[in-house]
């Protein structure tokens, strides 16, 4: 795992990368690239859920960074967040747009839903970033599958229903009352 | 901070964030982003909120996309690109002091020369001239201002991204639908003639918003992200 400067230092480099590209600089976004597609196609491909649909998407998403690089600030958050909200914006886009292929998201039997928030908690070196998979762990077990469905693979109302076999109106509940209930927790209610 | 969303828009906001929308309600929300600012901010509460979640993505290397990446960065243009946000970056500081002065010109506007500190709340009808400055979230600054009646206004982008896309203006009239005006000029002013039908719409307390849209097939049914920058019409 990366020491906290190490980190500090990478994501100081990524942000020099990004300001690099606003002023039009194709080497700078080569960079960006090798550096970053990994963890982007990675957002791509678990929200597609297809390989080369997802690599579409990934190329969208360099030139989405390349047209945006100016709005980017660093004062604002972190390079790979404004890296990973696009593409997952982009991914969520595309799949609202075509439909995603009817391949479950994750095989409910075989990925218990807290694995990848473990993994995240692991993750996350800084105690206040970790905060939020704290706060999932604590909502009711439904509502907090139905959020990581959600956000982890882009799934839809409609979708979350098909995957967790429950009416449409109870998957909405669940989302409103789980939000409700992790901004709570957030602001340390 | 957002208190005058209703307690439905703060809930659609959050799920927007999260991504759980789709078909009308996400239209609908969508919509919200463009033309409330306190929906907006909510909805980039909630981003931040669930931005550390990003961390667990999984890392997964592609096969070797840069090619056909370098090949459509060839197809775009972009002549200007870096000397544009270096001409803005010099003069951001001065990008306030800009607006100011353009605020100050617009109010002095011989079509509307009541009162320089203008009160015009009061429901004045649209036969007059119509003011707006326009601003969002990464500084973009547009002013607007013109006489609806007579088929134009002029819009000037005062500070705005570098960006291939081109600016394009909407108007969002109470229905909360948004109905183009058409694409301007990353610089200077633009004049622009009202399409058929919208000057009733551009009245006292109508949002406009300026998002970023490929030039090719302008003016758009709708808008295809989320705007740079918004503001409120004033009338004179």
């Amino acid at each position: 795992m990366l020491n906290a400067d190490h980190a500090d230092a990478r994501r100081a480099e990524l942000s020099d990368l990004i300001e690099r590209v606003a002023q039009g600089d194709r080497s700078a976004l080569a960079l960006v690239y090798d550096r970053t597609s990994a963890k982007l196609y990675g957002v791509c491909l678990r929200i597609a859920r297809d390989r080369e649909d997802a690599e579409d998407i990934l190329q969208d998403v360099y030139m989405k960074v390349w047209n945006r690089a100016g709005r980017f600030d660093r004062g604002c958050g972190s390079p790979i967040t404004w890296l990973c909200a696009i593409a997952r914006n982009a991914a969520i886009d595309w799949v609202r747009k075509h439909g995603v292929p009817a391949v479950p998201a994750i095989d409910p039997s075989a990925a218990p839903t807290s694995d990848i928030g473990d993994a995240g908690a692991a993750m996350v070196a800084n105690e206040g970033r970790a905060h939020i998979f704290d706060c999932l762990d604590s909502l009711p077990d439904n509502q907090q599958r139905a959020i990581r469905l959600a956000y982890f693979d882009g799934s839809s109302h409609s979708e979350l229903a098909n995957t967790m076999q429950v009416p449409l109106g109870t998957i909405k509940s669940w989302i409103r009352r789980g939000l409700l209930q992790l901004r709570g927790c957030l602001q340390g209610e | 901070m957002n208190n005058d969303l209703s307690s439905e828009l703060t809930d659609l906001a959050a799920e927007l964030a999260l991504g759980v929308l789709e078909g009308d309600d996400r239209a609908n929300a969508l919509r919200n982003q463009l033309a409330n600012p306190a929906f907006a901010a909510m909805v980039r509460t909630w981003q931040d909120r669930f931005e550390p979640l990003g961390d667990a993505f999984a890392e997964t290397p592609p096969p070797h996309l840069w090619p056909a990446i370098a090949a459509r960065l060839d197809d775009q243009p972009k002549t200007d690109h870096p000397n544009k946000i270096r001409f803005w970056r010099n003069s951001a500081t001065l990008a306030g002091a800009l607006a100011a002065g353009l605020a100050a010109v617009m109010i002095f506007n011989p079509t509307a020369n009541r009162n320089p500190t203008g009160n015009q709340d009061a429901g004045q009808p649209a036969a007059q001239a119509a003011i707006a400055q326009l601003t969002g979230e990464g500084g973009s600054l547009f002013a607007a201002n013109g006489v609806p009646a007579s088929g134009q206004i002029s819009i000037r982008a005062v500070t705005l991204p570098a960006s291939a896309l081109v600016p394009e203006l909407w108007i969002i009239p109470a229905d909360g639908v948004p109905r183009s005006l058409g694409v301007f000029k990353a610089a200077g002013v633009t004049q622009i003639a009202l399409p058929a039908g919208v000057q009733p719409l551009l009245v006292d307390g109508a949002t406009l918003a300026v998002s970023l849209e490929r030039a090719q097939g302008a003016p758009h049914a709708a808008p295809s992200s989320t705007p740079i920058a918004t503001g409120i019409i004033s009338t004179l």
